[in-house]
């Protein structure tokens, strides 16, 4: 059974618990609609000379789950970082949702921002904040009153799965739990598409696969999910999108791909 | 700026400067020393040209002493010739009589005028001109007229007027001087704490750049911290100005008792609104220039 963006816009709100549920809900993005993310002939040179892209071409239609893998060094963060803005191009174009990003005016970057949910390894959650005020930070930064963002918060904690703990603090919690609460951070303002930079990097396998869980469910609702990540067992198990980079250079995409390319199987094996 | 931001930044700005406590107060004690030179400075530089203000009131009026025996026809000549003159302001004619009244009159003179008999006062012309650059002038006129008493001709003191003169403007250029260099001396000491206090929420900033947070959303909390490390240091060295200035003021006016020392309550309005505005606008210019490399975005 396959679903469109808008079959799925329609039931955003219904939630999905189980596996088997979720492998259902597979959300089958139109490449023939205009993409939401598009990189033309995109190059960055670092400073220090490190050609980290290279001449990246590539589309993302709305409601795409896509997998950007590839080896320590390959460029995927940079990547990430030109899609949210916190690098430019050296060379090419990047556009989303038709605006190009290297023209965009500083003056409209925080609300291009707003835009995004973004979720990364390290959590980077707020030591001194609690966990409700860690997930109400992004609204509060935007200037949302008390009442809206009270009811955001309940709401992303409930799809995160950590209802009752919003007056701990971060330091009390375990990985999975605090990725948990970034990546309600990242959902509290209903973002158009979620950029995770190997969220799953630092935590055991069990814990990786229901944060994965909590992604496909976004994904589902209709959220754009792009993300990097070393994950090669729940790469292959669900069998998405897959980018692979190789040296700066998009070596591979395949719409149902795996970790390895199947024909080379190549040896490396990216920590 | 939505009234909620500015909840925002004034609670986290409270708090920054509390986490930092250390840091926070040794700004606010550098920012008050440094205050409380720029108001000495302020006092003095408002003393003195108070005193200078005298001195020209003062100098601006010169007296020409009149010959005796000069016909009062030749005297009212001259006196009228003085006020159709444009640099100007007033001619009195003081008699020999009421130059010994006004003499007599005098407490300073009491011992002097038991012992003098006869009149030996001159008659005088008493002019005050408009600007006191046109004193020296006025002085040449009356020295040329043929009334004048050649043995004491006026009481015009050139030299001690073009000294005071000369020294009010140094004084006026050193005030500047070192009111540059407690500018920059406070804008580098806000610029050092905020940068503390930017270094100790970099996560944060970090975190707020992330999720959309505007420059001045990020910069907001640090410059009113700034603001309030300005604000609490003008308060404290005001107090201690305000305590200080009268007792200071007495203090020099027994040891220096020829300079007309004065103490001035009206000015200390202007002494608050100085050091408060100026205590805010360091500090919010220092913290400014402290975040601006961390929050661009
Ligand atoms: N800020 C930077 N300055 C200079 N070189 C960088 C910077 N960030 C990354 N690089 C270099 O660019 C290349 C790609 O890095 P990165 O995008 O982080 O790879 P990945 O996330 O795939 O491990 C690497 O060679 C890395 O050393
Ligand atoms: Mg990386």
């Amino acid at each position: 059974m396959r679903y469109t963006a808008r079959d799925l816009a329609a039931r955003a709100r219904e939630r999905l618990t189980s596996l088997q549920e979720f492998q259902l809900m597979v959300l089958t993005p139109d490449f023939d609609s205009r993409p939401i993310i598009s990189f033309q002939h995109v190059w960055k040179t670092y400073p220090t000379g490190t050609e980290a892209l290279r001449d990246v071409n590539l589309v993302v239609p709305e409601g795409d789950f896509l997998f950007l893998v590839g080896p320590s060094g390959a460029g995927k963060s940079t990547l990430v970082r030109l899609l949210i803005r916190e690098e430019k191009p050296t060379k090419g174009k990047i556009f989303v949702e038709g605006v190009e990003l290297g023209r965009m005016k500083r003056r409209k970057l925080p609300h291009y921002r707003r835009k995004i949910g973004l979720v990364f390894q390290d959590f980077k959650l707020l030591p001194n904040l609690t966990v409700y005020e860690n997930v109400a930070f992004a609204l509060r930064v935007h200037g949302e009153p008390d009442r809206l963002v009270q009811s955001r918060v309940a709401e992303a904690m409930d799809t995160v799965g950590l209802s009752g703990k919003e007056q701990t603090y971060p330091a009390n919690l375990s990985g999975g739990e605090q990725q948990r609460v970034a990546i309600a951070r990242a959902l509290v303002h209903a973002p158009r598409f979620i950029i995770a930079d190997e969220p799953t990097g630092n935590l055991d396998p069990a814990t990786a696969w229901e944060i994965m869980q909590l992604f496909l469910r976004i994904n589902a609702r209709g959220a754009t999910v792009v993300m990097a990540t070393h994950n090669r067992e729940i790469v292959d198990l669900l069998r998405r999108r897959v980018v692979a980079i190789d040296a700066g250079q998009i070596a591979r995409d395949d719409r149902s791909g795996r970790y390895h390319d199947e024909v080379t199987k190549p040896q490396i094996r990216a920590q | 700026m939505k009234l909620r931001n500015l909840k925002f930044a004034l609670s986290s700005a409270w708090q920054s400067f509390w986490r930092n406590l250390a840091v926070s107060l040794a700004a606010v004690l550098s920012i008050t020393l440094i205050l409380i030179l720029g108001g000495v400075n302020l006092l003095v530089g408002h003393t003195f040209s108070q005193v200078v203000d005298g001195f020209r009131l003062k100098v601006s009026e010169i007296s020409i002493n009149v010959a005796d025996g000069t016909p009062l026809q030749t005297v009212y000549d001259f006196r009228d010739q003085l006020t159709a003159d444009p640099r100007v302001a007033t001619v009195t004619f003081i008699t020999k009589e009421q130059a010994l009244v006004d003499f007599k009159a005098d407490p300073n003179n009491a011992v002097f005028a038991t012992q003098i008999s006869g009149n030996p006062l001159d008659a005088k012309l008493q002019v005050r001109v408009i600007d006191l650059k046109d004193v020296a002038a006025i002085d040449l006129l009356g020295r040329r007229w043929s009334g004048v008493d050649p043995v004491d001709p006026t009481n015009y003191q050139g030299d001690f007027v073009n000294r005071m003169l000369e020294l009010s403007s140094w004084l006026g250029l050193a005030g500047v001087g070192l009111m540059a260099i407690l500018v920059v001396v406070s804008v580098v000491i806000v610029m050092n704490t905020i940068r503390t206090a930017v270094y100790h929420r970099r996560k944060e900033i970090e975190v707020m750049k992330l999720v959309g947070a505007t420059e001045w959303f990020v910069r907001g909390p640090f410059v009113i911290e700034g603001v309030m490390t300005g604000l609490i240091a003008a308060s404290i060295a005001l107090s201690l100005l305000v305590i200080a200035y009268q007792p200071m003021v007495d203090r020099f006016h027994t040891d220096l008792v020829f300079i007309p020392l004065s103490y001035d309550p009206s000015y200390i309005t202007f002494l608050a609104r100085d050091l408060l505005i100026g205590g805010a606008l360091l500090g919010a210019l220092g913290s400014y220039i402290g975040v601006r490399r961390f929050v661009r975005i």
